[in-house]
């Protein structure tokens, strides 16, 4: 099963013009969607866009900068749920970039969609589902 | 007897279903073939699997004589739907990348 997404696309103008488009947010905001975003690794920054319900989603979707290489390579993660605080999509977006002749090849790869249910009842079973168990534990536990 | 409705996250709370869905997830079972891998009555984990059956999580089918267990592809399809959206949606975005691109290089 597919758990990924990838895309490859050329672009005429020179590199630094299109990672100008991936790095600064008034530019971003004209192709992708209005944000909040800084060039800066652990920059927390979130995209708006429609709501889907069906989907569980409320159109926020929450990202922080992982890795930046300037020109070369931007990583950001990819998170969205239905309301503030449930993260029901924990994915991340890779975008590199690839000086090609006069142009630049851009490439995509947007990862992390669990591929496999048991998975994703792990990832619950490890992450927040603890938490909610430990607390659940605390309040059962006798008074002593 | 009548089972409150509980939403997944009240579903996932319980170790004992967790648990039940892991199994599932490598095998479909009897709820029988289930029970045994609890120290609980069976109307206990009859009770369990009503539950996970109504949040969505797994399905019931009658096999032969035998009642199965089956991990629901519910969750499945939701993850296909998410990842066919963000398909297009990154198809249209990169599309759209190259127009501002161009328009501003012949503004």
């Amino acid at each position: 099963m597919q758990d990924k997404i990838q895309h490859n696309y050329f672009y005429q103008q020179p590199v630094a013009e299109v990672w100008a488009f991936l790095t600064e947010s008034e530019l971003i905001a004209q192709w992708l969607m209005p944000n909040d975003f800084k060039a800066a690794v652990g920059h927390e920054f979130q995209f708006h866009t429609r709501p889907m319900p069906n989907f569980g989603f409320d159109g926020t979707i929450y990202c922080k900068v992982l890795e930046i290489v300037p020109m070369q390579k931007l990583v950001y993660s990819w998170k969205g749920g239905p309301e503030p605080g449930v993260i029901n999509l924990d994915t991340v977006v890779t975008w590199e970039l690839q000086e090609k002749g006069n142009g630049t090849a851009l490439s995509l790869l947007h990862s992390g969609f669990s591929a496999n249910q048991a998975m994703i009842f792990g990832i619950m079973t490890e992450g927040w589902l603890k938490n909610i168990t430990k607390i659940a534990d605390l309040l059962n536990a006798p008074a002593s | 007897m009548t089972t409150a409705q509980l939403d997944i996250f009240q579903t996932l709370a319980d170790p004992s279903r967790r648990e039940m869905l892991h199994l599932l997830s490598k095998e479909s079972l009897t709820i029988n073939a289930l029970a045994e891998n609890f120290d609980m009555s069976r109307p206990a984990v009859s009770k369990h699997v009503k539950i996970l059956h109504q949040a969505g999580f797994i399905t019931i089918r009658d096999i032969g004589r035998e009642r199965y267990c089956l991990l629901s592809q519910d969750g499945f399809t939701r993850l296909q739907e998410w990842i066919s959206y963000f398909d297009k949606f990154w198809s249209n975005k990169l599309k759209k990348l190259e127009t501002v691109l161009n328009n501003k290089a012949n503004a």
